[in-house]
């Protein structure tokens, strides 16, 4: 009888990211939950990495290839530095995500990746990637365990799908950070009691583009500064618990 | 492929204060090709019951027969009105019956059962939602049940969007935006929708548009 | 051939040409042989009792018993012979249950009773079987119709009372309670005007040892609400059961 043997070089390590902008801001979230199986390998790995003072990635899907992606970008974006003395441009770095992913086109990483942060004219910008490279600028982005617990509820509350506004009114094309933040945490409270991949704990990245003041922060608590430009970018994260059962 | 995305369609009944609604998609399909908008899921029981039924369309449309028979029984055998929640068990029961060779439909029962202390002068009521899967396993939620190919869409939004004690016009409004906004992410459901909300003196349906893709 | 039924006695299922079936007279002869047993409607609830009489001082009469619970909400007793009531207790259980297990919920009084009756019916109709030599008081609550007391008879055919006696004494019995009911009657003065007939033609001594009581109570709406939340996960408050001995020899002391 011939043996067979295989090595499955992929695994799926559940979770959820989310990234939403905002005409002069970007808010990037993830839980911290690591699974595999049924079984919770970690209560708090981050999903959510600040690459600079303007950009932050969120990777969800296999977690050995998110952190080595991170990684790679990471030292791909100091090489950009000492080689321009200046941070890479959020377009430049998309267009980098999509090569490096794209250059594993037939190994890919196993992610989903969500980059938010403030373009070179200031805006808020949320840039999607699919797993091999794939990629597009929206307003909000729900990839991961819950997607399509999510996503739905975002096209409803971000993009006003389905809703009409009141005659001579218009919806908004952005919303204020405060209502942002709290549409970002109910989509995980929300997530977290429907879906057992998602919990423990909650990290939120929020970028300010210059001249943005904090406001819609003072009535999240525990809101904790990190960078600050001399230009007056700033990138604050917010750490919240989650159901952990 | 799943026999449950033969057909498609989805189902979702949400409780109120006072009233109950449930609300289904109108496409029936065959695969990914889209058959007919006009596709009825949820079907009158009684003037205070109605039930949902997602799942393959041909077992639709035995079991509504089925159900009907049984009711009419009920109704003549114990000169009674069928409150909602023995017509739960009874759906229940006749799922059980098929345990291994199953209706591939997951039913949702919306009702109001009347109280013990109710009385024809002054009627009160309680909502009653619940849902089965396809051998008949019971599910009696206090806010809200969901069904069918957009399920997992629908439980995201109705997580956000529920909450208790809405009157009848927000209900109406809730349910209709949480299947909405579901359906528009789910390839087997939509291509319209129809809500009923069941309220003590009243039932309102609405046929709503919806993305027609 | 048969001393009184003539040529029609023997095959059950054959009317005689006076129109009856003789087999069935003979059975409510088996029942007004057995034991008086008589139910009591009152405003706030239902009782039945029994006498129970052993054929010798030696059997334990503890084990001896008349009054028997359907399900939670129902409960019978009869007059005529025992090894068929205990039949009729078997098949009447079952029914319950197989009704619980479509409805989720025990059936209403009367939906139990005619399936009793159904089962009685048969025995009048069927080849190679003979009527049920019983009578039976069948007393219950439900939300639909409150309490209601029913007697059944070997044809098959049952019918509501405020208040019947079947058995030895059922004659008298009945007449008794034609002059003792009234409409407002509470249940603590059913239960008294019970054991009043029933001493009325009684042979030997009244004790608890010699009686056995029924009683079914009407939930209050508090109660009801209380047991309706959600899904019937476990029992329901039960709403007819069967007076301890303690119980009854407190009545009779009375």
């Amino acid at each position: 009888m011939p043996q067979q043997r295989q090595f499955n070089p992929y695994s799926e390590n559940g979770g959820t990211i989310l990234a939403i902008a905002g005409a002069d801001f970007a808010v990037v979230a993830g839980d911290t939950r690591q699974s595999e199986g049924y079984s919770i390998q970690t209560r708090y790995a981050p999903k959510v990495f600040r690459l600079t003072d303007k950009a932050v990635l969120a990777v969800n899907g296999f977690a050995a290839d998110g952190n080595i992606l991170v990684k790679t970008v990471k030292q791909r974006l100091e090489w950009y530095r000492h080689a321009h003395a200046k941070d890479m441009p959020l377009r430049a770095i998309a267009r980098l995500i999509q090569t490096i992913l794209y250059a594993k086109r037939f190994f890919p990483y196993y992610v989903y990746n969500i980059l938010g942060g403030i373009e070179e004219d200031g805006t808020g910008a949320v840039y999607s990637f699919d797993p091999v490279g794939s990629y597009e600028r929206e307003a909000c982005r729900a990839a991961g365990a819950a997607q399509a617990l999510v996503q739905p509820f975002l096209d409803n509350q971000i993009y006003f799908k389905n809703q009409k506004p009141k005659p001579g009114q218009s919806h908004p094309t952005h919303l204020p950070l405060d209502h942002v933040l709290s549409l970002v945490i109910d989509s995980f409270t929300s997530a977290t009691e429907r879906h057992i991949e998602v919990g423990d704990g909650l990290e939120i990245y929020v970028v300010l583009a210059r001249g943005h003041s904090a406001q819609g922060l003072s009535n999240i608590p525990g809101a904790q500064e990190i960078s600050q430009t001399d230009e007056g970018e700033r990138v604050f994260v917010v750490r919240r618990d989650l159901k952990k059962d | 492929m799943s026999i449950m995305e033969l057909n498609g369609g989805s189902v979702i009944a949400m409780v109120g204060k006072d009233c109950v609604a449930i609300a289904s998609d109108l496409r029936l399909g065959n695969q990914a090709l889209s058959i007919s908008s006009n596709f009825q899921k949820i079907f009158p029981v009684t003037d205070r019951i109605y039930i949902g039924l997602p799942g393959l369309a041909s077992d639709v449309a035995t079991l509504r027969e089925r159900f009907r028979l049984r009711v009419n029984m009920y109704t003549i055998k114990e000169e009674r009105e069928l409150e909602p929640e023995t017509f739960a068990h009874l759906v229940s029961s006749t799922l059980y019956e098929k345990r291994f060779s199953p209706y591939f439909v997951e039913p949702v029962v919306a009702g109001l059962s009347k109280l013990p202390t109710s009385t024809p002068e002054s009627p009160k009521f309680k909502p009653f939602i619940c849902g089965t899967d396809l051998i008949g396993c019971l599910n009696f939620a206090k806010d809200f049940i969901v069904c069918g190919t957009a399920s997992e869409k629908l439980f995201g939004v109705a997580e956000g969007l529920w909450e208790p004690d809405l009157e009848p016009e927000d209900l109406f409004e809730t349910i209709s935006q949480t299947l909405l906004n579901a359906v528009d992410r789910d390839a087997f459901s939509g291509w319209g929708a129809v809500v009923h909300v069941l309220t003590p003196d009243k039932v309102i349906t609405r046929t709503l548009r919806g993305r027609m893709d | 051939m048969a001393s009184d039924g003539g040529a029609y006695s023997y095959s059950l299922t054959v009317f005689s040409p006076s129109g009856k079936l003789v087999q069935i007279e003979h059975a409510l002869a088996a029942v007004a042989q057995g034991t008086t047993s008589l139910g009591i409607k009152a405003t706030n609830g239902i009782v039945i009792a029994t006498e129970k009489k052993s054929s010798s001082l030696l059997i334990d009469s503890s084990m001896l018993d008349k009054v028997a619970i359907i399900c939670p909400n129902i409960g019978i007793v009869y007059s005529g012979m025992g090894p068929d009531f205990r039949v009729l207790v078997a098949k009447a259980r079952k029914s319950a249950q197989a009704y619980w297990k479509i409805y989720g919920e025990y059936p209403p009084t009367k939906v139990l009773t005619r399936e009793i009756a159904t089962v009685m019916q048969e025995a009048t109709q069927s080849g190679g079987v003979r009527p049920f030599g019983v009578s039976l008081l069948v007393a219950g609550w439900d939300i639909t119709r409150g309490p209601t007391l029913y007697q059944v008879d070997p044809s098959g055919s049952f019918w509501a009372w405020k208040a019947s006696a079947i058995g030895k004494n059922m004659v008298n019995a009945k007449t008794f309670l034609e002059k003792r009911y009234n409409d407002d009657i509470s249940l603590e003065d059913a239960i008294h005007t019970a054991l009043l007939t029933l001493k009325e033609g009684f042979e030997g001594q009244m004790t608890e040892k010699t009686i056995e009581i029924g009683v079914v109570t009407v939930p209050t709406p508090a109660e009801l609400e209380a047991s309706q939340v959600g899904a019937a996960t476990g029992r329901p408050t039960p709403t007819f059961r069967i007076l301890s001995e303690e119980e009854v020899r407190d009545y009779l002391a009375l």
